[in-house]
């Protein structure tokens, strides 16, 4: 993909257009010699849910961040409802719920809520009850974080990201450590927060979970091996498992992409071992 | 800037603080701790008594006559116990590792009519102790003198400009005690919060939020500058106030704080206080940012605390300072507020005292300057 390089030009006063919810053009994010994200270009329509598939350290999370405006970008572009990222205010409008839990151990599951909506602007105590009650943690409004188990934090990290109704959700891999039950719910939601207008981009290198997305993007070494629809990416490898289309995608890019080596680590669930990403 | 969210994030840390109670102990109680424990121990330090000898080296009979009229003059003087029965040096320097004696006077082998020197011989293990004794004896030695000389010696009274003369070292100490336990606490507690902020994922999720920096800092300010006021406030009162309680069956009579006499306007130290609490609180965000762990945190009091307690005129004026130090003590916080409480306290400074406004003023300049430094180490990007 021999995009020209375009130098990151941040405009806030760009208004919302029509057209893609989220966006990156020749996005490049380098730490040091490492090209975390290498020239990643995609259109996301709104309304849909993506899925950002990967081995740890494939770049998922640091292209999440650049899309947030966590990260500032080494060149390229990250747009979000047509504003250029970074932009504060646009913030507003995305829900991003984090890797690691992020949520104030010490503080009760209501104080964490009221907290992070607060700063959204979002004070509706029936609403945030409402959050609560979907993430099933409506009884323990009292419960210190810290006394939570780990799929509760999930949980209640999710309902923090949530909470303001944004219009883009980034979530990086938030179904890590939920029962399969709660899992399915989840999925539910998502699925009801798209038919309501909202886009989300889930990061995952669990692949059972990429045939609820509508759309997937395989990423590897900082790049898109392939997007697709998950029937669609089996059938241009020719399986039936998108565990064994990620391999044949990767396999692909080798030769074009000059990656160093063709052994991704597969596994019966996984992609890789589990670690932080970067 | 936006009120309500500045007003999230100071709500957020009231609550964290609530649910905190070991380190509000430690915000509250350790320094009335130290506080009653350095009270007691400077206003009932134990008057010690001397024992004094008198040695005469010199073999001549001037000598001896020196020595009897010594003798004569140390005889009764008040925290002095005269010992007539050492004969020479190497007996009393014997009797001074042997704990005996605590001082001796010698009249050296070379002492003459012409030469009148006179040794004063301590241990020298202990120097500040010792040198209390010498006061005692510098008096009998011009008593000697008067007496030779036939005149009575002047008396000398002493007077203060500001405060009593009778003033403690607790009166002077009190005012620094109150500024620096609110510095270091309120930077300790900050910079661990905000460390645990960065590492803990909370500044992330945070920094995906609209609030901007300048309010994090603000509501952090607003947070712990609402713990440091009740802080100072209960220090302060521990410090001016004396409760005296009376003898309650087996428990003996007591007294509740220090009762330091001061003549300044409380508010007006509180003041001072608080905006050198702020700066603390700017000050552990910023550096938080140089630290991986709790521990790291801590490492930071040898490098920022106790410098500003050793040149910030705790216990040597800045003009003592050798002139290289100077400059250094003039750019710590701590060396104005303490200048600062003490020309309130002591001195009965207002508002109206330029020195005061220009530490006061210095003091709201670092604080805009840490407040500065702490909103740009919270990047977004925190790769």
């Amino acid at each position: 993909m021999a995009v020209a390089l375009t130098p990151p030009t941040p405009n806030r006063s760009i208004p919302p257009t029509p057209g893609p919810a989220v966006e990156a053009v020749a996005l490049h994010k380098d730490f040091g010699p490492i090209h975390a994200v290498d020239g990643i270009d995609m259109a996301l329509s709104p309304g849909r849910i993506y899925g950002l598939l990967g081995p740890n350290g494939s770049g998922k999370t640091t292209l999440i961040r650049l899309l947030t405006g966590l990260a500032s970008a080494t060149s390229g572009r990250a747009r979000v409802m047509g504003v250029e990222m970074p932009s504060r205010e646009n913030l507003a409008r995305i829900g991003y719920m984090t890797q690691s839990d992020g949520i104030y151990p010490e503080l009760s599951v209501w104080e964490n809520l009221t907290f992070f909506a607060a700063l959204y602007g979002q004070t509706d105590r029936a609403d945030l009850l409402k959050s609560l009650e979907f993430v099933e943690l409506d009884t323990r409004t009292g419960t210190p974080a810290m006394q939570l188990s780990g799929g509760m934090r999930r949980r209640l990290s999710m309902a923090c990201a949530l909470a303001h109704h944004p219009a883009v959700i980034f979530l990086d891999e938030p179904t890590v450590g939920v029962d399969p039950a709660l899992r399915v719910q989840f999925w539910d939601h998502f699925h009801r927060l798209a038919a309501g207008g909202a886009t989300l981009v889930v990061s995952s290198h669990v692949m059972d979970e990429a045939d609820r997305c509508d759309e997937l993007l395989f990423i590897r070494d900082g790049h898109v091996l392939a997007q697709g629809a998950p029937g669609e990416l089996r059938a241009r490898a020719g399986t039936d498992n998108l565990e064994t289309a990620f391999l044949w995608f990767a396999t692909q890019s080798v030769g074009s992409a000059g990656s160093d080596g063709a052994d991704a680590e597969p596994s019966t669930t996984t992609t890789g071992s589990k670690g932080p990403d970067r | 800037m936006n009120a309500r969210r500045v007003a999230a994030v100071f709500r957020r840390i009231v609550a964290q603080f609530r649910r905190d109670p070991r380190s509000l102990a430690l915000l509250y109680i350790a320094p009335l701790a130290i506080i009653a424990l350095l009270g007691w121990v400077l206003s009932s330090a134990q008057s010690t008594t001397a024992h004094v000898a008198v040695v005469d080296e010199t073999g001549l009979p001037a000598g001896a006559a020196v020595a009897i009229r010594l003798e004569s003059a140390l005889d009764g003087q008040p925290g002095i116990v005269l010992n007539r029965s050492v004969a020479d040096d190497s007996t009393a320097r014997q009797m001074l590792k042997d704990k005996t004696l605590d001082l001796v006077v010698v009249l050296p082998s070379d002492f003459s009519l012409q030469n009148r020197k006179i040794e004063l011989l301590t241990l020298g293990l202990n120097p500040a102790g010792e040198a209390s004794v010498i006061p005692a004896v510098q008096q009998a030695l011009l008593t000697a003198v008067a007496d030779n000389a036939g005149a009575a010696l002047p008396t000398i009274e002493r007077a203060t400009v500001y405060g009593l003369p009778t003033a403690t070292q607790l009166d002077s100490l009190a005012p620094v005690v109150v500024g620096f336990f609110a510095y270091f606490f309120v930077f300790i507690l900050t910079g661990i919060s905000f460390l645990r902020e960065r590492i803990g994922g909370t500044l992330e999720r945070l920094l995906a939020t609209p609030v901007s920096r300048a309010e994090i800092v603000l509501g952090y300010s607003l947070g712990f500058g609402f713990f440091a006021t009740i802080q100072v406030a209960l220090v302060l009162a521990f410090v001016l106030g004396r409760l005296e309680m009376p003898a309650l069956g087996p428990i003996p009579a007591f007294a509740i704080g220090l009762g330091v006499r001061t003549v300044g306007n409380p508010l007006i130290a509180y003041l001072l206080v608080l905006v050198l609490g702020l700066g603390a609180v700017s000050l552990g965000i910023f550096l938080s940012t140089f630290a991986r762990t709790e521990l790291q945190i801590l490492q930071f009091i040898p490098i920022v605390i106790v410098p500003q307690g050793l040149l910030g005129g705790f216990f040597w004026p800045i003009e003592q300072l050798p002139n290289l130090l100077q400059p250094v003590a003039r750019i710590l916080p701590v060396t104005y507020a303490i200048d600062g409480l003490r020309q309130v306290m002591i001195a009965g400074a207002g508002l109206s005292s330029p020195q005061v406004l220009l530490d006061l003023g210095v003091l709201v300049g670092i604080a805009a300057v840490f407040m500065a430094l702490a909103a740009a180490t919270i990047r977004r990007e925190v790769a």
